[in-house]
C-alpha cells in the first residue's frame, strides 16, 4: 500500500470521525439526546439559549439536581470557541418518581436542559462550533450511565436574532417548565423534632393551592419518599416534609422549588415557584411573630369548617359540669315566665346570647392582645394565673351559697329567682351570660382544641369570629328555649320542686370550688389553699349575715356582710402568687416534659408518649384516671420500652406553647406519641380510653420490635 | 423461628424505610450467607463490622470493583473489621442475582468481604435506611452505627474517580484505630437505588 493511499484513508477515517462528532443528535440504548436552540443565531454580547433534550425511553428516566434517594443529576461540559460564556444548567422542575420505598426526582419522557450562551460582545460574525459532552445516569429498574458528544454550528450574526422554528415547542415547554420567582409570595421555613417545615403566604387576597410538592435543592435533606404533609389555612399553605436522619447540621437557607398544577397566584400560568426561606430551630410559631400555621386534622384549615367546629363546641359546652348549672339556672328563670310574656322573653334569651358572645370577644380580645404583647398564651390561660383561681373559686362558692339559700341576692339580680322589672331581667341576662363563659373557659370541650388551635394562625379578624362563633354556639340552646317555650310548657308549673332542684344544682358548684381549691394547691402550694379555706370561711359568714338581713331593714348588716366578703376574698388571694413555686407531685413512671428529652429519646430509637396536661382541666385528669393510669396500659407502655412524658401546663411555660403550637393545638389535653422513624407524632383524641391507648401502643411498628428483641 | 417472626412483621407493616443515623444501635439481623449458612450480627459483638450494600448490576458498585477498590479495602481491613457485603436485591428486580453467580461475580472480582449475605426481602437493608448501591455503614465494637453513607465524595460511575475521591470509610476506620471520634459520620450515600421490589 502507498504512502499517498494510507494519507487518504486516515484522512477518511479523520473525516468520518469528525462528522461522528458533528452530530446535533445522538442515540444510546435508553436515550436520544439532541441540542436544541431557542434562536436561529446569536447576538454578539447576548445570551442565547441553548438546550439538551433527552428523550428516554419508555420507564426509563433521568434526574434532577437533586436525584432524591439516589441516581445522579445530569452533567454537561460545554467546549465553545474563544471567549464564550456558559451559564449553568436551568433545570425544569422535576417530577417525583416513586421507585419502591425509596423516592427519586428526575424526568421520564422527555426533558430539555437548557443553558445560557453568551458570546464574547467582540465576537465576529461568523458560523461557530458550539460543543456539548453530556454524561447522564438513566434508570428503570436498572441504571445506565450513559454520554456523548453533541456538536451543533451556530451562526453569529449582529442582527436581531429570529426564533428557531424547529425546535421552538421543545424550548418554550422547557422554559414554562422552569421555577419562577413569584411576586409577593412570601416563605419561611423551621426544623424540628425531625420535620422541616416550610410555610408559603400568598399576596393579599390571594389563595394558596390545595395540592403542592415542594422538592429541595440540596441533597440528603429530607426523606423524600416520606409523604408531604400539606396545611392550608389563610392565606398560608405549610409543607411538611421527613427530616434525613440524623439531619444536616448546617442547613441555614431552604432553597428549593414548588410545583402546583394550579399554579401560583402571579406566576401566569406557570407551575413551579423558586423558594428561598432562612430555616429556624425553632416551630415557625416564633419565626416572624406570627404562629405555626398546621391546624389539626380534625379541622379541615378553612375558615369556614373552624367555625362550623366551634359551633358545635360551644353547644357542647353547655352540657360541662361548670357550666350546667348556670345553665339550670337560667332555664329555671324561664320555667317561671315561661307562661307571661313571650316577647320579654325572647329579648331575656337574646340578651343572654349576646352576654356570651361578648364576653367571649373580651377574653379572646384580651389573649390576642396579651400574646400580641409576647406573652405564650393559650385557651384557658386565665386558669395560670392562681389570683384568677381564687377570685373564681370565691364567685363558685358565693354562688353555690346562694343556690343552697344561704342568702339572696339584693334587688339587683333578683330576677334570677323572681320576676322584677324588665330592666332588672336583662342585666341579669347579660350577666349569666358573662358567668356563664367565664366557667365555661376550663372546659375545653372536644372540638374545642381544634378550633382554638386554629385561631392562633389567624389574623385577629378570623380569631375573633371564631371566638364569637364558640359564644354563639354556647348561646344558641337558651336562645332556642326562649323562643320556643313550648318546650318549656312541657315541664311541671313552677312550686316548690323549682326550690329543691336549685339546691341541688349548688352541689355542682361546690365540686368546682373543691377542684379550684386542688388547682390552687398545685399552682402556689399549701398555704394558698389555707388562705382560700380561710376566706371562703369569711365569704360564708358574711353571705349568712347578708341572709339574715334580708329580713331585717338594718344597713349596718349589709354592709358588715359585704365587709367580711371582702376581707374574705382578701386573705385567700395569694400574696405575690407568680413567685411562690413549689415543685409539683411526681409520678414515678410519668418524668418531666422538654423538648430536648423528646428529641434525644426519639433520636435513640424509643418511643415516647407525651401527655400535655394541666391540673385544672377537667379532660385532662379524667383520660389520666380513666385511660393512663389504667394498669393494662402502664403496663403495656412498660412492655413496649415506652418513655412517657408530662408536659405540665398549670403554670405558664412558653416552651409548652410552643410544643402545643407547632402540634396545631393551642389548649389542653393533647396526647402526643413519637414512633421512631415517624415524623409526626400521633396525636390521640381528647378523650382517651384504655383500649384507644393500647391500640395505639400495639401499632408501633415492627422495626422497634426487631430492634428490642434480645441482642 | 424468631428471624421468621420478625419478617412477617416487617410485611405487614409496610414497606416504610427506617434510619440507623451514628450513635443508634445497630438493628440486629440473621441472614444467610451465599451457602445458605445463617450469620448474626450478635456473633460479632465486640468486632468493628463493615456493612456493604452490593448489586453487580449497579454501574456505580461496579465503578468500585473495577477498579479494585473495594477489595482493596476488604483486604486491607481484614485483620481489623468484619466486612459483611449485603445483597437486599428483591428477586422480582431485574438485577437479582442467584447465590451461586454471586459467588461466580465475587470470585472473577477476587473479593474477600467475611461473608456476602443474601437480604432479598430488604427487610435488614430497610432498617438500616439503606437507599443507594454501594451504602456503607460500619458498626463499632459496642454494637453502634459509627458511620452511615456514601462509600466516597465522589458520585460518579467513572473509574479514575476512586483515586482522586476521598473515602469515608477509610477515614472513619482510621479515626476509630486510633481511638477518636468519628468526625464525618453521616453523609448522603449515592448510587443505584436499591432494588426492593
Amino acid at each position: 500500500m502507498s504512502r499517498s493511499v494510507t494519507a487518504f484513508l486516515l484522512a477518511l477515517a479523520a473525516l468520518g470521525a469528525a462528522q461522528a462528532h458533528a452530530a446535533s443528535s445522538l442515540k444510546t440504548e435508553h436515550v436520544e439526546a439532541e441540542l436544541v436552540t431557542d434562536d436561529a443565531s446569536a447576538q454578539p454580547g447576548k445570551p442565547t439559549l441553548v438546550g439538551l433534550k433527552l428523550r428516554m425511553a419508555a420507564g426509563w428516566h433521568t434526574y434532577w439536581k437533586n436525584p432524591g434517594d439516589s441516581g445522579l443529576p445530569t452533567k454537561i461540559q460545554w467546549t465553545l470557541p474563544e471567549g464564550w460564556k456558559a451559564g449553568a444548567i436551568q433545570w425544569p422542575y422535576p417530577e417525583p418518581l416513586p421507585v419502591g420505598p425509596l423516592m427519586n426526582y428526575g424526568y421520564d419522557d422527555e426533558v430539555v436542559l437548557l443553558t445560557e450562551l453568551t458570546p464574547p460582545a467582540g465576537a465576529r460574525e461568523a458560523t461557530v462550533p458550539i460543543k456539548a459532552h453530556a454524561e447522564w445516569l438513566v434508570c428503570k429498574d436498572i441504571c445506565v450511565p450513559e454520554k456523548g458528544d453533541l456538536d451543533i454550528a451556530l451562526p453569529v450574526s449582529k442582527a436581531e436574532p429570529k426564533k428557531n422554528p424547529m425546535f421552538q415547542a421543545h424550548i418554550e415547554r422547557a422554559k414554562n417548565q422552569l421555577p419562577t420567582d413569584v411576586a409577593g409570595w412570601t416563605s419561611e421555613a423551621s426544623m424540628s423534632a425531625g420535620a422541616l417545615v416550610v410555610r408559603l403566604t400568598a399576596p393579599e387576597g390571594a389563595e394558596p393551592p390545595a395540592k403542592a410538592h415542594f422538592f429541595p435543592e440540596r441533597e440528603g435533606l429530607i426523606e423524600p419518599a416520606a409523604p408531604e404533609k400539606l396545611t392550608r389555612a389563610g392565606r398560608a399553605l405549610t409543607i411538611e416534609m421527613k427530616l434525613a436522619d440524623p439531619p444536616p447540621a448546617d442547613l441555614k437557607a431552604l432553597r428549593g422549588v414548588v410545583v402546583s398544577d394550579s399554579g401560583w397566584k402571579g406566576s401566569d400560568g406557570r407551575k413551579a415557584m423558586n423558594v428561598a426561606a432562612s430555616v429556624g430551630t425553632a416551630p415557625l410559631a416564633s419565626v416572624g411573630g406570627s404562629t405555626e400555621s398546621r391546624v389539626g386534622e380534625s379541622v379541615g384549615g378553612s375558615t369556614w369548617a373552624a367555625l362550623a367546629f366551634a359551633f358545635i363546641g360551644g353547644v357542647l359546652l353547655n352540657l360541662m359540669p361548670c357550666v350546667f348549672p348556670v345553665l339550670g339556672i337560667k332555664v329555671m328563670g324561664f320555667v317561671r315566665h315561661a307562661h307571661g310574656d313571650e316577647r320579654a322573653m325572647r329579648m331575656q334569651g337574646l340578651v343572654f346570647c349576646a352576654g356570651v358572645v361578648l364576653s367571649f370577644l373580651l377574653l379572646a380580645g384580651l389573649m390576642l392582645l396579651l400574646r400580641a404583647g409576647g406573652l405564650q398564651l393559650g385557651w384557658g390561660f386565665q386558669l395560670q394565673s392562681p389570683v384568677f383561681v381564687t377570685l373564681l373559686a370565691a364567685l363558685f362558692f358565693v354562688l353555690a351559697l346562694n343556690l343552697s339559700g344561704v342568702f339572696e341576692w339584693g334587688a339587683f339580680a333578683q330576677s334570677m329567682t323572681s320576676n322584677v322589672s324588665a330592666r332588672g331581667r336583662y342585666a341579669d341576662a347579660l350577666l349569666s351570660g358573662v358567668l356563664a363563659t367565664a366557667v365555661a373557659t376550663p372546659c375545653t370541650a372536644p372540638f374545642m382544641g381544634a378550633a382554638v388551635g386554629f385561631t392562633i394562625s389567624q389574623d385577629s379578624l378570623h380569631s375573633l369570629a371564631v371566638f364569637a362563633t364558640i359564644g354563639l354556639g354556647m348561646g344558641v340552646p337558651v336562645l332556642l328555649l326562649s323562643y320556643f317555650p313550648a318546650a318549656l310548657k312541657r315541664l311541671p308549673r313552677p312550686g316548690p320542686w323549682m326550690e329543691t332542684f336549685k339546691q341541688v344544682l349548688a352541689f355542682p358548684l361546690y365540686a368546682t370550688v373543691a377542684w379550684l381549691t386542688w388547682v390552687l394547691g398545685a399552682q402556689a402550694g399549701n398555704d394558698a389553699v389555707l388562705a382560700l379555706l380561710a376566706g371562703l370561711v369569711l365569704v360564708a359568714l358574711g353571705a349568712w349575715m347578708q341572709g339574715r338581713a334580708a329580713n331585717a331593714s338594718g344597713i349596718w348588716r349589709s354592709t358588715l356582710a359585704a365587709i367580711f366578703v371582702a376581707v374574705g376574698i382578701l386573705v385567700a388571694v395569694p400574696s405575690s402568687p407568680n413567685e411562690r413555686e413549689v415543685p409539683m407531685a411526681k409520678d414515678e413512671t410519668w418524668q418531666d416534659w422538654s423538648p430536648e428529652k423528646v428529641r434525644t429519646l426519639v433520636a435513640s430509637g424509643r418511643p415516647v408518649f407525651v401527655d400535655f396536661t394541666a391540673a385544672w382541666c377537667v379532660t385532662c385528669q379524667v383520660n389520666k384516671r380513666v385511660a393512663l393510669y389504667n394498669i393494662q396500659v402502664a403496663k403495656a407502655f412498660a412492655a413496649r420500652d415506652v418513655v412517657t412524658l408530662k408536659a405540665d401546663w398549670t403554670r405558664q411555660d412558653p416552651r409548652i406553647t410552643a410544643a402545643l403550637a407547632s402540634l396545631g393545638r393551642n389548649a389542653v389535653p393533647v396526647y402526643a406519641f413519637y414512633v421512631p422513624g415517624e415524623t409526626e407524632p400521633r396525636l390521640l383524641p381528647e378523650v382517651l380510653t384504655p383500649s384507644l391507648v393500647l391500640d395505639e401502643i400495639n401499632r408501633l411498628p415492627a422495626a422497634r420490635v426487631a430492634s428490642a428483641a434480645p441482642h | 423461628m424468631k428471624p421468621l417472626a420478625l419478617l412477617a412483621l416487617a410485611a405487614i407493616s409496610g414497606a416504610a424505610i427506617a434510619a440507623a443515623p451514628p450513635g443508634r444501635p445497630a438493628p440486629e439481623f440473621t441472614l444467610a450467607d451465599l451457602d445458605g449458612k445463617p450469620a448474626k450480627l450478635e456473633d460479632y459483638k465486640g468486632k468493628t463490622v463493615v456493612l456493604e450494600w452490593n448489586n453487580f448490576g449497579c454501574p456505580f458498585v461496579q465503578k468500585h470493583y473495577r477498579s479494585g477498590n473495594m477489595q482493596a479495602l476488604q483486604k486491607r481491613y481484614a485483620k481489623d473489621v468484619v466486612w459483611l457485603t449485603l445483597n437486599s436485591t428483591s428477586r422480582s428486580s431485574r438485577d437479582y442475582q442467584e447465590p451461586a453467580a454471586l459467588a461466580k461475580e465475587l470470585a472473577t472480582f477476587h473479593a474477600q468481604p467475611a461473608r456476602y449475605l443474601m437480604d432479598d426481602p430488604g427487610t435488614v437493608g430497610m432498617a438500616y435506611g439503606a437507599k443507594a448501591t454501594p451504602q456503607m455503614v460500619i458498626i463499632d465494637p459496642s454494637g453502634k452505627v459509627a458511620y452511615n453513607g456514601a462509600i466516597d465524595d465522589t458520585p460518579s460511575t467513572h473509574l479514575e474517580d476512586v483515586k482522586t475521591a476521598k473515602n469515608y470509610v477509610v477515614a472513619a476506620l482510621e479515626e476509630m484505630k486510633a481511638g477518636k471520634p468519628v468526625s464525618v459520620a453521616s453523609t448522603t450515600p449515592y448510587g443505584c437505588s436499591i432494588k426492593y421490589r
